[in-house]
């Protein structure tokens, strides 16, 4: 299978910030001896360097559904990263201390886009509860400038009620997702429009049957978007036990058939064909089972 | 490059963000358009010959432009070689909309730029920073300040 080797290698060494570098120990796939490389983590790919000046990695892991595990081994404080599909090699690296081994072990497991979706997905909600409290209260609004209002309720709530229509006649021609603007720029000349119009996770079988085909999570930053629902209103319910004392996990949402935090669970078809037939099916059963509920 | 195929195989059969049958060409000069069946998953756009199980190719979705073509097509070129172009062909404008916007959106970096956002945003009407209660407020990767990067550590703990 290609892939856009050079432009991810270019990936691994632009100036975007990585989320963790620093060197490991790592198994050889057939040669069983340890060497070390320079590590660098961006997003959900691990690139390894043979050294921390070289120019380009040697390679990289897609970390993407992968478990990240410490393991019994000869060598101290080894871990191993680990996928859930057949025949995948086990990739087994260690660092030379234990603060090492735990910090990179942190890294990986929440490496994944699905963790970050998650997370922004969160928040998100979070920023919409606090909204709407405070569109109900101009008084008593904290640390809120005088903007809340009418205008931005009413697009709350039109955005609750609306079928999902996607359009992008706000989008402009050319858009970019480089990282080369500064990023708080971007997002605050678009601030308004995030706030105003926020297109949730439509995943709720509730709600609405075909949700499964909507584009996931979109932050519209720009883009005007109407949602469909219902997973955010859904998780309010459990929005009293968030406020319990204790760290704790963001709740988790609904989610998409197969996607999970730890590995992706492949429901078996390999041939995308069949694979979108089974999905229909699906929502065919959920929808007989909303409207019965009805 | 090495790169672990088999898994990312495996991911080009998780459930998509979108998936349809578009009309691709490649970058190169002489390249034609080709139906293609092209899948969306997390920050890749896979795409295979129709009805085969594995895909020909992957387009890690990270440091890349997408631009309109015109009223039905869109096009992708990755900052590095930004000459260099993969054209999509959709059937409809509101079909070719869709895509460009689920692509912009797809990146690892589009995500992390929204989760400072929103991250800030609450801090400021609340005075709370949201991610203290989960116990990741310190990550790199979602830290506010992601220029001022942490200067790297042979073993740099969180």
């Amino acid at each position: 299978m290609k892939l856009n080797e050079r432009s991810v290698a270019h990936y691994a060494t632009c100036d975007s910030p990585p989320d963790k570098t620093g060197f490991l120990f790592k198994k050889g796939e057939r040669n069983t001896a340890y060497h070390r490389r320079w590590f660098v983590l961006k997003g959900n790919m691990l690139f390894y360097f043979e050294e921390r000046e070289s120019r380009e990695p040697i390679g990289v892991i897609v970390l993407e559904g992968c478990t990240v595990e410490l393991c019994e081994s000869a060598e101290e404080f080894a871990f191993a990263v680990k996928f859930d599909c057949a025949k995948a090699r086990v990739y087994k690296m260690a660092s030379d201390n234990q603060a090492g081994m735990e910090s990179w072990v942190k890294a990986l497991s929440r490496a994944s886009f699905d963790y970050m979706r998650l997370v922004v997905k969160e928040l998100e909600r979070q920023l919409e509860e606090i909204q709407e409290a405070a569109g109900g209260d101009c008084v008593g609004a904290g640390g809120l400038q005088g903007r809340s209002k009418p205008s931005r309720r009413h697009q709350v709530s039109r955005s609750r009620s609306g079928a999902s229509s996607s359009s992008s006649s706000s989008s402009t021609s050319s858009l970019s997702s480089s990282s080369g603007a500064p990023p708080m720029a971007v997002n605050y000349s678009a601030q308004r429009s995030i706030q105003d119009e926020v297109q949730l996770m439509s995943d709720c079988p509730k709600e609405n049957g075909v949700a499964w085909s909507k584009p996931a999570v979109s932050l519209a930053n720009g883009f005007a978007e109407e949602a469909s629902s219902c997973a955010a209103w859904e998780a309010c319910s459990d929005s009293g036990s968030n406020s319990g004392p204790g760290a704790r996990a963001p709740p988790v949402p609904r989610r998409r058939r197969g996607a999970s935090l730890e590995s992706p669970v492949s429901p078996g078809t390999g041939c995308f064909s069949k694979l979108h037939d089974w999905y229909g099916k699906e929502v065919e059963e959920v929808r007989v089972q909303w409207l019965q509920s009805k | 490059m090495r790169f672990n195929e088999k898994e990312l195989v495996s991911l080009s059969r998780q459930p998509s963000e979108m998936a349809a049958e578009l009309g691709m060409r490649g970058p190169k000069k002489g390249d034609v358009v080709k139906k293609r069946l092209v899948k969306l998953v997390v920050n890749f756009l896979f795409y295979f010959r129709t009805d085969e199980e594995e895909p020909i190719g992957a387009l890690l979705l990270e440091q890349c432009r997408v631009e309109r073509e015109d009223s039905q097509s869109f096009s992708i070129a990755f900052l590095d070689e930004a000459e260099r172009k993969y054209l999509f062909e959709c059937d409809s404008e509101e079909q070719c909309g869709e895509w460009v916007d689920s692509i912009v959106k797809a990146s690892y970096e589009f995500m992390r730029k929204n989760l400072i956002f929103y991250r800030t945003e609450i801090h400021r009407l609340t005075g709370k920073d949201p991610l203290e209660q989960y116990g990741i407020s310190d990550e790199t990767r979602f830290q506010v300040n992601n220029g001022l990067q942490l200067t790297p550590r042979d073993t740099c703990s969180l």
